[in-house]
């Protein structure tokens, strides 16, 4: 490899990741722009580009997006948000703990944006008719929807890339990640507890109007929710028997999606309409930006000198990956930094004799709870704020800053205990 | 981002109407704006068109009014072309600028109409009293038709205004 290749391809890395941080142009837009600029400066071949997607996460992406597509027509989310407020006889704080809950569970079986977009539309409709301010209520349900989908492979993109990478599967989530995010989440909802228990208080005909909700209302249909169910159902024990029966995680989603689309009988241009395609493209892109620095041997320098630093040490690697990926996630987009950590990761397996098991499970937790540092750290963040300001209420960068940094905080130290205790 | 957020805005609308008692469909689909700039009046139209091939049709300027709900592409291209030919047509008119402040009038007035038959408790004899006015207008504007040159048809596109 000339030198020329290794500047051009850093150069290319470096101007593509600081246009996605400023943000003045489209993520996707900068990335695919960033891919094809490899091709024509030829640091890959357009073969040697599409060796380096991941399949397996794109597959199990669109999957998940279209039976999600599928069962938001059913109003099935709308109905259980609505139950669970009236069972709590409308007490504000008692929504804020069992969304938080619902959010939490929800978003470790969906990607965490399509979480907040279904459950915060409904917590908007609450918060109208109990005449109180939003905010106290969705800035708990953005961190417990990043921190739900910690717990899986298919709860938050960064997973879905480490998964299919390490090939660890939905049952080594589930064993590894998701005791801690249950004690994480338990603290978080104590800690709101603390902040809104006394300064939420509704009068008694504004209670009225939540218990005169009717969930059944919400049902936008019975048949499609029955056979919703029980694809999504079939799709989750395909998930944890997947390692079992030798299927690739995007396998048993795009499974589950087409058996969906089929006896669904909804118009499939629709649904496929519904895809975040621009999601799916910055993936793709990003896969092809960290396979030209590969190709370049730029990553084997990094693994070499991440492993020089830490003498190849796993207890000091564990903790660097996790409060260094916690930090940057907390200001950058996690996808990209989680791109460009896993073929390093993996080039430190190929180094060293150590296992790197626990620096995966670092990664996750670092780069998905980093999420919850900042507003711009998820796009779960930035699409709750966006539909809070749509609703006419401002949730600025500070004001968020001042909750969800010492909360991600705690959610890492926490996991530095967990992964101490349990891995080192 | 901003349709992820906005279908999320839709989606909180639905749960309110539903709430209501409302069926609400939501249907994707294309909304078209057409204008036309004809001697210095602005001819605007908007359409909606859905995979299910229906077309619904209206005129936003110079003054509000639903064309139709049309089944075919061709069929809104054909009633949008009418529409600009008879006002090409009128604009030739020495009263064509009355006739559109007069149709603004009427927009207005449905407007005020709408809000006295919602928000108030009229009289009896005054609902009557607006009726017969109403009727009377009507049939003023069809004495008026009835006495004058048609200049516009499906036979005679190319008619000229006096």
């Amino acid at each position: 490899m000339e030198l020329y290749h290794v500047v051009t391809a850093i150069g290319i890395f470096i101007i593509i990741y600081g246009v996605i941080i400023s943000e003045k142009i489209h993520r996707t837009t900068i990335a695919v722009f960033g891919a094809v600029m490899l091709l024509l400066f030829k640091i890959i071949t357009q073969e040697q580009a599409i060796d380096t997607i991941d399949f397996n996460t794109i597959g199990l992406l669109i999957g998940m997006m279209i039976i999600v597509s599928i069962l938001r027509r059913t109003g099935a989310f709308e109905y259980l948000a609505i139950k669970a407020a009236k069972s709590v006889k409308g007490d504000p704080w008692k929504i804020i703990a069992v969304f938080s809950i619902f959010t939490a569970l929800a978003s470790a079986l969906l990607d965490n944006v399509t979480t907040i977009l279904l459950i915060v539309p409904i917590t908007l409709v609450i918060t109208d008719t109990l005449e109180l301010s939003p905010i106290p209520f969705v800035l708990p349900l953005i961190l417990a929807s990043n921190i739900g989908g910690t717990a899986t492979l298919i709860g938050d993109p960064p997973n879905i890339m480490i998964g299919s990478a390490a090939g660890l599967g939905f049952v080594d989530f589930i064993v590894n990640l998701a005791p801690i995010i249950v004690v994480i989440l338990a603290v978080v909802i104590l800690i709101f507890r603390m902040i809104y228990k006394k300064q939420l208080t509704i009068t008694e005909d504004k209670r009225a109007k939540i218990m005169a909700m009717d969930e059944n209302l919400a049902i936008r249909d019975a048949v499609l929710l029955k056979k919703g169910l029980i694809v999504l159902a079939l799709t989750m024990v395909g998930f944890v028997l997947h390692q079992y029966l030798n299927f690739e995680s995007a396998s048993v989603a795009l499974i589950g999606a087409g058996l969906l689309l089929l006896i669904s009988k909804v118009e499939v241009e629709d649904v496929l309409l519904e895809i975040e395609w621009p999601t799916i493209f910055f993936f793709t892109a990003l896969f092809i930006l960290v396979g030209g620095l590969e190709a370049v041997g730029v990553i084997d320098f990094l693994a070499q000198g991440l492993l020089n630093l830490t003498g190849g040490d796993l207890f000091f690697m564990v903790i660097l990956i996790l409060w260094g990926s916690a930090i940057a996630s907390a200001f950058l987009d996690n996808i990209p930094f989680v791109a460009t950590m896993i073929p390093l990761i993996k080039s430190m397996a190929a180094m060293s004799a150590i296992s790197v098991t626990p620096l995966w499970w670092a990664l996750a937790l670092g780069a998905c709870l980093g999420g919850n540092g900042t507003l711009v750290g998820a796009s779960a963040n930035v699409i709750a704020s966006g539909m809070l300001e749509k609703h006419g209420q401002k949730l600025g960068f500070m004001s968020y800053l001042k909750t969800g940094f010492p909360i991600m905080l705690v959610s890492i130290v926490l996991s530095t205990i967990y992964l101490i205790v349990f891995y080192l | 981002m901003r349709n992820i957020i906005n279908s999320a805005e839709v989606s909180q609308h639905t749960i309110k109407l539903q709430q209501l008692g409302a069926k609400v469909q939501l249907v994707n689909s294309t909304l078209c704006y057409v204008n036309f700039s004809l001697e210095g009046l602005e001819l605007q139209y908007a359409y909606n068109v859905n995979y299910k091939g229906n077309y619904f049709l209206e005129r936003i300027k110079p003054y509000p009014l639903a064309l139709q709900e049309v089944s075919d592409e061709k069929g809104v291209v054909k009633i949008i072309s009418e529409d600009v030919d008879k006002f090409k047509n009128a604009l030739q008119s020495n009263h064509s600028q009355s006739f559109i402040s007069m149709a603004q009038q009427i927009s207005r007035i449905f407007t005020v109409f709408e809000d006295t038959f919602l928000n108030y408790n009229i009289p009896f004899e005054k609902v009557e009293k607006m009726y017969k006015k109403i009727l009377a207008l009507e049939f003023e504007i069809d004495m008026i038709r009835e006495i004058s040159s048609e200049i516009y048809s499906e036979e005679n596109k190319d008619g000229k205004s006096e």
